[in-house]
């Protein structure tokens, strides 16, 4: 094309070429040409229809110039140091490469900006996508021709550059910070904190400046996102992670945010250095009126900004996550650990994390037979605490928890322990005492209603992760006790279990003071509504009609005379066996003179409230005697009544077999042992051969054993006076699967809700037996499966045919 | 009965309003408790070969199960009974009968057994229980001089030929 029309080339052509080609490769000397000649060059030019061609060859040039000269010499000048050359120097050659790839490309900049200012002013003719448009043009070039594969070093380089940057910008932040306290690093200082070079070789201010210039060049050739966004990304992040590795880790009880705040503000002020001259530009350069307006410094450091805080949230939630076991376990000093952990988690997408991660904490660090089931409770309380303030929807706290409370389920002495803390009774947990006598407490019964008092436009949806049962937002409780007790899915149990230990506490103090259980049985009638608490109540009122008999009984007496005084003086407890957990049976023949004594209070209590009589429990209780021997006086020993009834028979007789005393008590020879123990270790019975136990009356004759060491026999003595909460579980258990073996004889096959739904109409429930739910009995059945003792089908049990 | 939803308290109250219902005029409260008693006693007897269970949850009507007592031409048969309480339970006598055909002389083609403690000789000290191990042993001790199938009654003397063709007829 071009050959055919040279033959009618006019002849002003090449020279204006030339012209214009020249002008544009260097603009920096003066114009080689005045503008009227440039502009008739161009105007020719255009004429001839070559104007489109001009910025072709330009961007031609710069491609071939660039792809030949410039970018093999760019990476030859930042690889020429390798190995042990030093970091300074790698700064420097790094600064070098791209002053010299600057340098190079300047002039092709300059022509690109002429040819642009050109083309909009459409000199002599010339059209083409202005100067704007030419740039983006270049720069894309140049882009792919430097940067289509970026050799490593550079990244490594880049990095290391601008660590160190970042710790003088630190350090000089911090200097500023501290004020005029004089250089530190004075003599003792070795090297430099912020490019850690001794100090007459720092180069800290050689580095801020180097940064300086870096950033000019990168961001004079639009490369510094594509250079530096990596880096300084990567930096920040292992930056963050470090100071909080340092700073926040195992530290629960400060809160981190506004510290962090403040330290993310200063690393700001680095990122401002390295965008410093996007920064500066918008003010400083003159922008041509039609040229996309650069990128705001504002904006840029605005977006660095965001990315920091995304960074952050997530690294402390990550490490929060991981310590999150800690944390709830130092509840509440770990409040501010929480509320940081609440601020940020809301920031990032990481709930899910959360859950699981807590799910298998608990269950590595907590719910294993190491564990004493207190210090699971106590757990469990806390999380409770913690959890509810990290996330007031309360499905954390529901989610996470479901294997604690799958696991207390299958402790034997879950309900005892609750009931204890909950009374106060259990040593160094306070935490539910305290929560029973909250004011204001949740009732269980008003719980389940529907809640009126609930504003719908305060109504928010709950979270993704809720598990979606039935029971909704409204039922997720936060209230301590209601979800303890709903462990096992009714509050029977605990009733139950409290009745039993507060008989027991009763019957061990024996004094009639009942202050505190009644307090908390009123308590607990808050929370329990008070048909409930009836049975506790009752008990309570035996204790005050006991007292109020007995001295009626002893006013009584005091008034007969001397000789018909009863030989010992008896205080009674009256129980409504209606009302107490049933109380062991132990069978045991006093000796005569008490029997005695009990017959006579008996006939008092009758005449005193007719129609009523007294069955005695001889084995609970306590005597208090004073044992007299030749040479010394035991006195005010409180004993149990079957030690008082042993020693009162040696009264008689000072030497007894074991069998004899068996006989007389009427209780099982081992029982006697046993309880023989205490008076050996009071040294006033000693063993002799035979199994023939006396009476010790000097205790010169044997060396007395020391009186601190008062080993009582300790077997019983700490043992609870009611059949126990599993023993009684474990006679329903056995009671049910008489149920379910006959139901399923005669009616073949049934299912689980069949089941249930016979057990609860036909077994007659009494005081003490408490509810099963279908799970529950879903569980039975399927360990009896197990047994093979049951047969499941499509969910259709019946008995092996082996056992009809 | 629609209760598996319902608080347990309130289901064990309506189970013996169902018992009140179902029994008719006569209050029923103190009978039903007393069958209550008796599946309990039953419960906790923990005898072999006999069993009894409501059928549904109408505690009137029982099913129950007897085993063939060792020894007897009876031996590894299981029968299958309904016992059904009348309303003046326990001083009129329940009404049992075989679901199970059960081919002996003291029991018809339908079912229905002539025992005397279930006539004439009923009293209010029998329970289900009793009655129950009544029924057990007259499997092995039949009175042949009262039989309702004579067919039975005359076999029952050759005990091989009996125990033959029960077997052949016995249909669980």
């Amino acid at each position: 094309m071009k050959d055919g029309r040279s033959v009618s080339m006019p002849p002003g052509l090449p020279a204006a070429w030339a012209a214009v080609t020249a002008a544009l490769v260097s603009p920096v000397a003066p114009p080689a040409a005045p503008d009227e000649t440039i502009s008739d060059a161009l105007a020719l030019l255009c004429e001839q229809g070559l104007g489109q061609y001009v910025e072709g060859w330009l961007l031609e040039t710069l491609q071939v110039r660039l792809t030949t000269d410039v970018a093999p010499e760019f990476w030859a000048g930042l690889e020429h140091l390798d190995g042990d050359s030093q970091e300074r120097d790698r700064a420097r050659a790094l600064l070098d490469a791209f002053r010299t790839l600057f340098l190079r490309l300047e002039p092709f900049l300059g022509g690109l900006e002429q040819l642009g200012s050109w083309q909009n002013e459409g000199r002599g003719g010339l059209v083409g996508p202005g100067a704007h448009g030419l740039r983006e043009r270049a720069f894309s070039v140049i882009r792919a021709i430097l940067l289509f594969s970026p050799s490593p070093v550079l990244q490594q380089r880049v990095l290391e550059f601008y660590s160190r940057t970042f710790s003088v910008h630190m350090r000089q932040v911090r200097e500023g910070l501290e004020g005029e306290e004089g250089p530190e690093e004075a003599d003792g200082e070795c090297v430099c904190p912020g490019c850690a070079a001794l100090p007459q070789l720092c180069w800290c201010k050689e580095a801020l400046e180097q940064l300086q210039e870096l950033s000019h060049i990168l961001s004079r050739l639009q490369l510094l996102e594509r250079v530096s966004s990596e880096a300084v990304t990567s930096i920040l992040h292992r930056l963050i992670e470090q100071r909080m590795e340092q700073r926040c880790r195992g530290e629960y009880e400060s809160s981190f945010l506004a510290d962090f705040n403040d330290w993310l503000e200063q690393v700001l002020g680095w990122l401002s250095r390295v965008f410093a001259s996007e920064v500066g530009e918008t003010g400083t350069r003159s922008v041509p009126a039609d040229s996309k307006p650069d990128q705001p410094g504002g904006a840029i450091l605005q977006r660095w900004r965001c990315h920091m805080h995304q960074f952050f949230c997530r690294i402390y939630v990550n490490m929060r996550i991981e310590e999150l076991f800690s944390i709830i376990r130092d509840f509440p000093e770990s409040i501010p650990a929480i509320e940081d952990l609440k601020f940020c988690l809301e920031r990032t997408n990481q709930r899910q994390q959360l859950l699981t991660s807590l799910k298998s904490a608990f269950e590595t660090r907590l719910l294993h037979p190491g564990v004493h089931t207190s210090d699971i409770i106590t757990v469990y309380i806390s999380a409770i605490k913690a959890l509810r303030e990290l996330d007031p929807s309360m499905v954390i706290l529901q989610v996470a928890c479901q294997p604690i409370r799958k696991y207390l389920r299958t402790r034997e002495d879950t309900v005892r322990q609750i009931v204890g803390s909950l009374t106060g009774d259990a040593e160094g947990c306070s935490d539910l005492a305290n929560e029973l006598s909250r004011a204001d407490p949740v009732t269980l019964e008003t719980q389940d209603s529907e809640d009126e008092g609930s504003d719908p436009d305060e109504w928010t949806p709950d979270p993704t992760d809720a598990l979606t049962d039935k029971m909704g937002s409204k039922r997720r409780s936060s209230d301590i006790i209601s979800l303890l007790v709903s462990i096992y899915g009714s509050k029977e149990i605990f009733i139950d279990e409290y009745k039993t230990v507060l008989a027991d506490r009763l019957l061990h103090q024996l004094n009639y003071n009942t202050a505190r259980e009644i307090r908390n049985v009123e308590l607990l009638k808050l929370r329990f509504g008070e048909s409930h608490m009836h049975y506790c109540e009752v008990m309570l009122k035996d204790v005050a009609d006991s007292r109020r008999i007995n001295s009626n009984i002893r006013e009584e007496e005091a008034r007969l005379p001397a000789e018909e005084q009863p030989p010992i003086p008896l205080s009674a407890m009256i129980l409504s066996s209606e009302f107490w957990p049933q109380l062991k049976e132990e069978k045991m023949e006093l000796p005569a003179v008490i029997s005695k004594a009990m017959e006579a209070y008996t006939h008092r209590f009758e005449k005193l409230k007719a129609m009523r009589t007294l069955s005695w429990k001889p084995h609970l209780g306590s005597v208090t005697l004073d044992v007299e021997l030749e040479d010394r006086t035991l006195s005010n020993l409180s004993v149990s009544p079957i030690h008082a009834a042993i020693i009162l028979h040696f009264q008689d007789k000072s030497t007894w077999t074991l069998e004899e005393l068996s006989g007389a008590l009427g209780v099982s020879q081992e029982l006697v042992r046993r309880k023989l123990a205490l008076w050996q270790q009071h040294g006033v019975v000693q063993e002799e051969a035979g199994g023939r136990y006396s009476i010790l009356e000097t205790a010169s004759s044997r060396e007395r054993p020391e009186r601190a060491v008062m080993l009582i026999d300790s077997d019983e003595e700490g043992d609870s006076n009611t059949t126990t909460q599993s023993e009684q579980r474990e006679e329903k258990l056995q009671l049910f699967w008489a149920y379910i073996q006959a139901m399923l004889t005669n009616l073949e096959s049934m299912t689980l809700e069949r089941i249930h739904s016979m057990l609860r109409m036909f077994v007659a429930t009494g005081p003490g037996v408490t509810e099963m739910d279908v799970n529950e009995l879903q569980a039975f059945l399927q360990k009896k499966v197990r047994d093979h003792q049951l047969i499941v089908s499509a969910g259709v049990y019946r008995l092996p045919k082996s056992s009809q | 009965m629609a209760s598996q939803n319902m608080d347990p308290a309130a289901a064990s109250s309506t189970a013996a309003l169902k018992g009140n219902e179902t029994g008719g005029s006569v209050p029923k409260g103190s009978v039903s408790k007393r069958l209550q008693q008796e599946l309990m006693t039953l419960m906790m007897s923990g005898d072999k070969g006999i069993s009894a269970f409501p059928e549904s949850d109408n505690l009137f009507k029982w099913i129950g199960t007897i085993d063939g007592a060792q020894g007897t031409v009876y031996e590894g048969l299981r029968y299958k009974l309904s016992l059904e309480f009348p309303s003046g339970y326990p001083y009129n006598a329940p009404r049992v009968k075989f679901i199970t055909s059960c081919f002996h002389p003291n029991v018809d083609e339908n079912g229905f057994i002539c025992l005397d403690i279930l006539k004439e000789k009923w009293s209010a000290l029998y329970d289900v229980r009793s009655i129950l191990l009544s029924i057990q042993s007259l499997l092995g001790e039949p009175n042949n001089d009262s039989p309702m199938n004579s067919v039975a009654a005359e076999l029952w003397d050759n005990q091989e030929a009996f125990k033959a063709h029960l077997h052949a007829t016995y249909k669980n």
